[in-house]
């Protein structure tokens, strides 16, 4: 059992000291029970830090925002940033140190286990609480506890949870500064890429009558881009915005740069972006599911990118995350790689 | 489409300009006969080729995508076609993951010396797109 | 024109609007969207997903094809949107309140046609929240209600076993009269139940914006605000707000080439969005809205401020689906509430 009060009192010592110059950790919302991204930078604010099963952000994306700002203003950081950050948030961490997106001094890794259980999936919580909204939620052993205007709600956390955390392998921060929980790796509550197995089980045909659906449904607010900390590239095929213009450049030749997908959300367009995206997702993301979180139509993201996850361990043996030495997937190759569809 | 009509699909290779790309001169200057359904693409080596080029060739209408390069042990640039054959056979999963025929992905190795090989390669995947018909499921809807 | 419908009558309703595409909410893939009916349709939707904005301002629209063959003048064939009259069931008035404000926006003083085409074949039948269907509605801060007619043709009101229809527009009288019989007249006791349950709506709770009225001089005040970059310090800069709210409207203009010899291609309006980096890119690499901050100001402002000088109303609707969607909880209601509050 995690105590947030030990969680406020690292970040105020370690801001009162001037060891970090602020402190990425969750607070509570505005809207609900949802816990919401915060930014500590005055030690007395620490008190507002929160841990419970809203905490589903990945913060680390706000580090990739912060080494952009950094950039852009042409500034060193003086000092390290803290972020609070759980099992799948600690292994991107790890992979935007293996890509040297920041230092590891940079950063100062405040872990937090999720222990036996995770975070909650509002999908699957909205029809036990009967239409009522739940102010907060708070985690107790493995059940989640969440106030309701009728009262208090105790479900077991299985029921509500993510499916990415229930499938989740390690749900414990190996790289860390400071960690709070008990490593509970190994828990195994449903088995990994349970989800992915179930859907591969179809026929082609049943894939693509899948997937042309949800292909169609794309509305393309590229939140799950947007959310994703592996998302980090300056200019996204998507959009044309470093196009090199000078003065001598001509209209025509605005007019025609290259355009790899087309502003239009339709089916072929929108296949190319989320295709493309899986792609260079593969071998650097760490199932954090954020992207099918955020997706405000309920595209099923994870399991495009938990196909790529489990095609990089079977067929290269990696796994994504694993150190921060370590090469990435596809800057990197082995003798015995599969070779044999290669005609 | 009409019996008269035979269906013939587009393939769009893309081929190392250090092997592949002179097999296929080969090929030509041998006299050696195979179907003329590929558009040939030179990239500088294969593991130059992004899997963003092969999902904007299927988006574009190519019924079919080849990617062929140099054998193991044989790469200009030391190991780009090691990193090619890790890429690919990730887009390849993928592709069949979501329920397009994986046969419409094909990867080859063949060097400058192998134009009979390249020919081969060409009549096999023509051979095995023809049963498929057009490509319909990534490609951009013709204009309503 | 109030008459009653039994709920049992609902569906025969629909039925006798043949000449119209009725589009009812469904729950597919856990969201609700207008979708046409088949079948039956049950109004017991919270909202949808996305606004119905999409029936007359669609998110991707082709204005015209082009085609050229080489040495030859182009040949430009405009696209005229379809003549097919659709009407939408359930629209919750926070969305009804949403149509006369893009009315606003695209048929002011010069009237768009694409957009204008669409909207003259489209009906908005109504339903009145009861209570607040999201825990981020705020429909009475912006001059809204849970009972507003604005902007719809025709408002239901749930009377547990039936409904209260009353006609707004001639277009709503039109939709009655093709199923008159299935109405009956209401009763003084219906009439009652109605008010009731509209005062109660009313009364209900809501999250509220302090001194709405005072908020766009405020924020005209608060341009320089150091708090937009906080408050938008956790934006992750997707287009969920934008795409979900009934009254964003910005767009974008591309020419989709299909072939290139013959030059052959359509040119295409897409929905834009003023919180992705890209929106005020120019072609130099200057982005007068370089940052989050600056982002989430246009948008707020745009809504309490710019729209209010321009046409004396809010542009939001209170319909909450910004607050709710957002990824990361940036909430609209705080965001001014805060910001006003700064301003002094």
């Amino acid at each position: 059992m995690i105590n947030i009060q030990d969680i406020r009192d690292t970040a105020r010592d370690m801001l009162a000291k001037g060891e970090v110059r602020a402190v990425i950790g969750y607070r509570r919302g505005s809207r609900g029970m949802l816990a919401e991204p915060a930014f500590i930078t005055d030690p007395e604010q620490a008190n507002e830090l929160v841990w419970d099963p809203t905490c589903f952000h990945n913060l680390s994306l706000y580090l990739v925002h912060d080494r952009k700002f950094l950039a852009h203003i042409r500034k060193n950081p003086n000092a390290p940033v803290a972020i609070v950050a759980k099992g799948c948030d600690a292994r991107s961490i790890v992979v935007l140190l293996q890509e040297h997106y920041f230092k590891r001094e940079d950063v100062y890794i405040i872990g937090v286990s999720c222990e036996g259980t995770g975070v909650v999936d509002e999908r699957k919580l909205a029809p036990h609480l009967n239409g009522f909204q739940a102010s907060n939620a708070a985690f107790d052993g493995d059940d989640f506890v969440f106030t309701t205007a009728e009262g208090e709600k105790r479900l077991p956390a299985r029921e509500v949870m993510a499916d990415r955390c229930l499938e989740c392998r390690i749900p414990f921060p190996k790289e860390h500064n400071a960690v709070f929980g008990e490593d509970k790796t190994g828990r195994q509550l449903e088995a990994p890429f349970a989800a992915l197995t179930r859907f591969e089980a179809q026929e082609a045909g049943a894939r693509w009558d899948f997937w042309s659906h949800h292909f169609d449904r794309c509305i393309r607010c590229f939140a799950c881009r947007s959310v994703c900390p592996m998302c980090y590239c300056d200019e996204c095929v998507v959009d044309s915005i470093t196009f090199p213009v000078t003065h001598e450049t001509t209209a025509e030749e605005k007019a025609n740069r290259i355009r790899w997908i087309e502003r239009s959300a339709t089916r072929s367009e929108n296949i190319t972006y989320l295709m493309t995206r899986a792609m260079h997702l593969a071998g650097r993301c760490t199932d954090c599911s954020e992207c099918e979180r955020a997706c405000p139509v309920n595209i099923p993201l994870r399991l495009l990118n938990n196909k790529m996850e489990r095609e990089a361990r079977e067929q290269f043996g990696f796994e994504p995350g694993a150190s921060i030495g370590g090469q990435s997937l596809v800057a990197s190759f082995l003798d015995k790689d599969p070779g044999d569809f290669i005609r | 489409m009409s019996e008269q009509q035979v269906y013939e699909p587009r393939i769009v290779a893309f081929l190392c300009k250090w092997c592949s790309s002179a097999g296929s001169d080969l090929a030509g200057v041998s006299r050696i006969q195979y179907p003329p359904n590929a558009t040939p693409i030179t990239v500088p080596c294969t593991g130059a080729i992004s899997p963003m080029y092969i999902m904007s060739a299927f988006n574009k209408g190519a019924d079919g995508v080849l990617v062929s390069g140099c054998h193991i042990g044989d790469c200009h640039y030391i190991e780009g076609n090691f990193l090619a054959r890790r890429k690919m056979k990730l887009i390849m999963e993928l592709i069949e993951f979501i329920g397009v025929e994986p046969n419409r992905f094909r990867m080859s190795w063949v060097s400058a010396a192998e134009g009979a090989k390249f020919a081969q390669v060409i009549t096999d995947f023509v051979d095995d797109l023809k049963p498929l018909g057009p490509q319909d499921k990534l490609k951009k809807a013709e204009l309503t | 024109m109030e008459k009653i419908l039994d709920k049992k009558h609902l569906d025969g309703w629909i039925a006798a609007l043949a000449e119209w595409d009725v589009l009812g909410p469904v729950l597919e893939d856990g969201i609700w969207s207008y979708q046409t009916a088949s079948g039956a349709v049950r109004l017991d939707h919270p909202n949808t997903k996305q606004s119905p904005k999409e029936l007359a301002f669609p998110q991707r629209e082709i204005f015209f094809k082009f085609e050229q063959i080489k040495g030859e003048p182009p040949k430009l064939t405009q696209v005229v949107p379809d003549a097919q009259r659709h009407v939408a069931f359930g629209v919750r008035p926070c969305d009804g309140r949403g149509v006369p404000r893009m009315d606003l926006v695209f048929n002011d003083h010069v009237e768009d046609n694409y957009y204008q085409a669409r909207r003259k074949n489209v009906a908005y039948v109504g339903l009145a929240c009861n209570k607040p269907p999201s825990p981020n509605c705020f429909c009475l801060s912006v001059g809204g209600s849970p009972v507003s007619t604005e902007g719809l043709d025709v408002q239901m009101t749930d009377l547990g076993d039936r409904y209260f229809v009353k006609a707004i527009t001639e277009t709503g009288k039109g939709l009655m009269t093709a199923a008159g019989k299935l109405f009956a007249e209401p009763s003084a006791a219906d009439q009652k139940q109605v008010k009731q349950v509209h005062a109660d709506a009313v009364a209900y709770p809501q999250r509220a914006i302090r001194n709405p009225d005072g908020v766009p001089a405020k924020l005209k005040a608060s341009f320089k605000s150091p708090l937009w970059e906080e408050l938008a310090q956790s934006c992750i800069g997707c287009g969920i707000c934008t795409f979900l709210c009934p009254t964003c409207h910005c767009f974008d203009i591309n020419d989709e080439v299909q072939s290139k010899a013959p030059l052959k291609g359509q040119r295409v309006r897409t929905w834009d969005n003023c919180q992705f980096p890209d929106f005020t890119m120019h072609s130099s690499g200057h982005n007068p809205r370089e940052n989050t901050g600056a982002r989430l100001r246009q948008r707020v402002a745009h809504k309490f401020q710019y729209f209010p000088e321009n046409f004396g109303m809010p542009q939001c609707t209170g319909c909450g689906r910004c607050v709710s969607e957002c990824p990361v909880g940036i909430d609209i209601v705080t965001v001014v509430n805060k910001v006003v509050e700064n301003a002094g």
